[in-house]
């Protein structure tokens, strides 16, 4: 069977991946961009996370810039806000948490404050306030920062009367340092002055104009204040009651912006954004952090100790345990926007393509998500949409699909066991495991066939899973229906899979684990005892699983294992690398994720699924599959791509002879071919099979089609086989070919 | 396509035979194809029975990042 190439990259097919809303549904679980909670609290939205942060590092003068964005008078509010983000430290979960107001006298006290900018120009619409109070020496403050020419009417005889009558329980350094706040400010001071007849006499000159509130109550006798916008509407009046030093620092921010909307002759109701304190949907872990108390701040470092304190809340629970996020350096929120966008693309490069197509499918990020957000489902269907509009390349899965293609055709082997019209189970190992330990297979098969009562079956084939993860749902579909048609040839036996993605890709009938089986009948007598600590690796495939987990344990622990949990383990497992095809289409996003598996222990590593045992052992890691442990084989050996065709081969025909009594014909090619250690490692790392070779070299004896490199002295010849041309370099021996090198191309060449 | 611009140029220098018509190679005009797009190139060339030599370096470098590029169209 050759798989369809696509035919152009010139055909414009496009399906939406889903709705807008759903894009936003999906997203929104995604809490990475929630702010911290103590943000949240902030109704003058002060950083607070990143203001304790410049802290921690000793940068006192970034950390007062961040506060005194928030407010004209640092002094007044690090002395007297009630902090309610205080109360909102997750550390407060644990013991006390972080004393934010203290860290903002603290970056008073050590900080150096921000030069005033002098180029700004003044805004042309000119502001009075009448009347001075907490509110409306605020606002004034605040209209001076954003450029209005500002002037106070207020009955106090300077600026140290006017703090002391409006804040009286400001401590005196602050107060002090009010005062000279105020005089440096831009704001300009008629003190002793009636503010109730300056009004009537100048209200006329101004655009914008502010009162405190008992000179608004005593010039509008029963005035209504909307308090969302702090404005008496009928004579647009900046003005309202507040209580406490943050209530009346909030609400002349909410005036400050009713003036610029009033400047402009709008409702002050007009656009104006989020304001206030937030709800926070954030996730923060608090596993490791331990309960501390607060740090008395005396002096810098202390300062610096109660900051490093913070916990920088935020949420990367899926990057911390997938490698895959951790590569392309993008939480799932982003990432899915980028596939979704990328996915609308018609003409032009494909950017996520390859992100798309990197993932392991292995679900972890659904788990280890506090609202479950399921990027390996998101790849999936970008996947099936790319396969839909013809725009996934056959070149990212076409090795892994001929491989699962060679499986169910070459390879596939589907027997009743002798003596039996109907057999009560069947036997499914999966494909990775006849290719990779095809001695414990046979050895699994016997002994079921053995100790089962009602006959059992065997069938060597490919589950479904590879073209599943490719998103060749076609594929799927007929791959489903030739294996539920060998199924029912069988009587519809009970599955026993050999592997827990297996197991789940054919959960459709009813299947159990092999590790079922040997739960109910015991171990085999020969089964090892391993007296040993060891460490579980689980299979994504076994992912909510826990039925096949604990099992697993069980049996490990029968063998005299000693199981050591690991970080990330049961459903928390990552991927060795070999799901969702992420070894064929990116070695090197592969490699970290074997890497992630191998960094959590030191121990053996027991593992149930055996592309895991594979990659593990690859990696030089004392690695085994449960049933190379129970059936005593060999776990040592990691055959190459060629050798696990050659296994699965071999197997089927070992068995047809032993079981079947079918002796099968070995095929005589009529010459020999022997390979260079350099043409087999290539081999391998180029994906080229030693069947590939044999049909070149084939196709060279028929046609005698091949050049001779006068320069290296190598032949080299060509076949197209499929959709890839391979090219074979080699001297000819006294019974065939030495095969020097090999590589290929996907283009076709012709002349012209 | 624009017209026949070569992408590609190898001169054998006669150091490449065809084994089956015993002649040298020589340096020709081919095209390759892929995805639908098409690439006009010169490579070594049997002037008899029309053998396109792709070399290793060149398969594996120019030909592998177009059709990777192409592969994202
Ligand atoms: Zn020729």
């Amino acid at each position: 069977m050759i798989i369809k190439e696509r035919q152009s990259t010139h055909v414009y097919r496009q399906k939406q991946l889903f709705s807008k809303e759903e894009l936003e549904a999906r997203e929104s679980l995604c809490v990475h961009e929630q702010p911290a909670y103590c943000n949240a609290a902030c109704p003058l939205k002060l950083d607070t996370k990143a203001m304790v942060a410049a802290i921690a590092s000793g940068d006192f003068s970034k950390a007062l810039q961040l506060y005194e964005k928030i407010t004209p008078f640092p002094y007044i509010l690090s002395a007297l806000c009630e902090a309610p983000c205080e109360g909102k430290c997750k550390l407060c979960t644990l013991g006390e948490g972080v004393s934010v107001r203290e860290l903002e006298a603290a970056a008073l006290c050590y900080g150096e404050r921000a030069k005033k900018k002098g180029l700004l120009r003044k805004k042309a619409k000119k502001a009075a306030i009448f009347g001075a109070d907490l509110f409306s020496v605020f606002l004034a403050g605040e209209l001076a920062k954003k450029m209005y020419p500002v002037t106070v009417y207020c009955s106090q005889s300077d600026a140290a009367d006017l703090v002391a009558e409006c804040i009286p329980e400001l401590p005196a350094a602050a107060k002090e340092a009010t005062v000279a706040d105020l005089k440096k400010a831009d704001i300009k001071f008629e003190f002793s002055t009636d503010p109730a007849s300056a009004y009537a006499e100048t209200v006329e000159k101004y655009d914008l104009i502010g009162a405190s509130y008992s000179v608004a109550q005593q010039l509008y006798p029963g005035l209504t204040v909307d308090e969302t916008v702090m404005v008496y509407r009928e004579q647009k009046l900046l003005t309202g009651k507040t209580e406490g030093v943050l209530d009346a620092a909030f609400a002349a921010k909410k005036a400050a912006l009713s003036a610029d909307r009033l400047a402009q002759n709008l409702d002050p109701s007009n656009t104006r954004g989020e304001e206030g304190s937030v709800e926070t949907r954030l996730y923060t872990n608090t596993g490791g952090v331990e309960a501390s108390n607060r740090i008395r701040i005396t002096d810098r470092e202390s300062a610096v100790a109660e900051a490093s304190r913070c916990i920088q809340c935020h949420c990367d629970e899926c990057i911390k345990g997938c490698v895959y996020l951790q590569h392309y350096k993008k939480f799932p929120r982003i990432l899915t926007r980028e596939i979704y966008n990328n996915v609308s693309i018609i003409m032009g490069d494909h950017m996520m393509n390859r992100p798309i197509n990197a993932c392991s499918l292995c679900g972890q990020c659904s788990i280890l998500c506090p609202n479950g957000y399921d990027m390996a489902e998101i790849c999936k269907l970008a996947r099936e949409n790319m396969v839909y509009t013809d725009k996934m390349s056959l070149a990212v899965h076409e090795f892994a699909l001929m491989d699962m293609v060679f499986s169910n055709e070459e390879a596939f082997l589907c027997r009743k066991q002798p003596g039996f019209d109907t057999c009560k189970y069947v036997f499914f190992p999966g494909c990775q495991a006849t290719a990779i330990a095809p001695a414990t297979v046979r050895a699994a098969y016997l002994d079921l066939c053995n100790r089962l009562e009602g006959g059992v079956a065997l069938m060597l084939g490919c589950c479904g899973a590879i073209c599943d993860w490719a998103g060749r749902y076609e594929m799927q579909e007929d791959t489903v229906k030739f294996l539920d048609e060998k199924l029912a040839q069988l009587g519809s036996p009970v599955i026993i899979a050999g592997c827990p993605t297996c197991k789940k890709e054919l959960s459709r009938h009813e299947t159990i684990g092999i590790w079922d089986v040997l739960e109910t009948v015991g171990l085999p007598e020969k089964a090892k005892r391993m007296d040993r600590p060891i460490a579980i690796h689980d299979a994504c495939g076994a992912r909510g699983d826990s039925q096949t987990q604990d099992a697993i344990r069980r049996i490990a622990e029968q063998m005299g294992c000693t199981v050591e949990a690991t970080e990330y383990d049961r459903d928390k497992s990552p991927c060795c690398g070999y799901g969702g095809l992420t070894q064929y289409t990116n070695k090197e996003v592969a490699k970290k994720m074997t890497d992630k598996c191998l960094e959590r222990s030191d121990l053996p590593y027991l593992s149930y699924c055996m592309a895991c045992r594979d990659r593990f052992a690859r990696e030089g890691r004392e690695s085994m599959h449960l049933l190379e442990l129970v059936y005593g084989t060999s776990a040592d050996h990691c055959p190459d791509i060629s050798e696990k065709r050659y296994n699965r081969l071999s197997l089927k025909n070992q068995l047809l002879g032993e079981v079947w009594n079918e002796d099968v014909e070995e095929v005589d090619l009529g010459f020999t071919i022997d390979y260079t250690t350099e043409a087999i490692e290539m081999m391998d790392d180029r994906m080229i099979l030693k069947t590939d070779v044999i049909r070149v070299l084939q196709n060279l004896k028929e046609t005698g089609e091949a050049i001779l490199d006068g320069e290296t002295g190598l032949c080299v010849t060509r076949a197209r086989l499929g959709n890839v041309t391979f090219w074979v370099k080699y001297t000819e021996t006294e019974t065939g070919y030495l095969v020097h090198r090999a590589y290929s191309h996907r283009m076709t060449i012709q002349t012209r | 396509m624009a017209t026949e611009k070569t992408y590609y140029t190898i001169d054998p220098e006669g150091k490449l035979t065809c084994m089956k018509c015993k002649v040298p190679l020589r340096k020709g005009n081919a095209k390759f194809m892929y995805l639908d797009n098409g690439f006009p190139v010169e490579l070594p060339v049997c002037p008899k029975c029309g053998f396109v030599y792709v070399p290793e370096e060149l398969a594996l470098g120019k030909v592998l990042s177009v059709e990777k590029a192409l592969e994202d169209k």
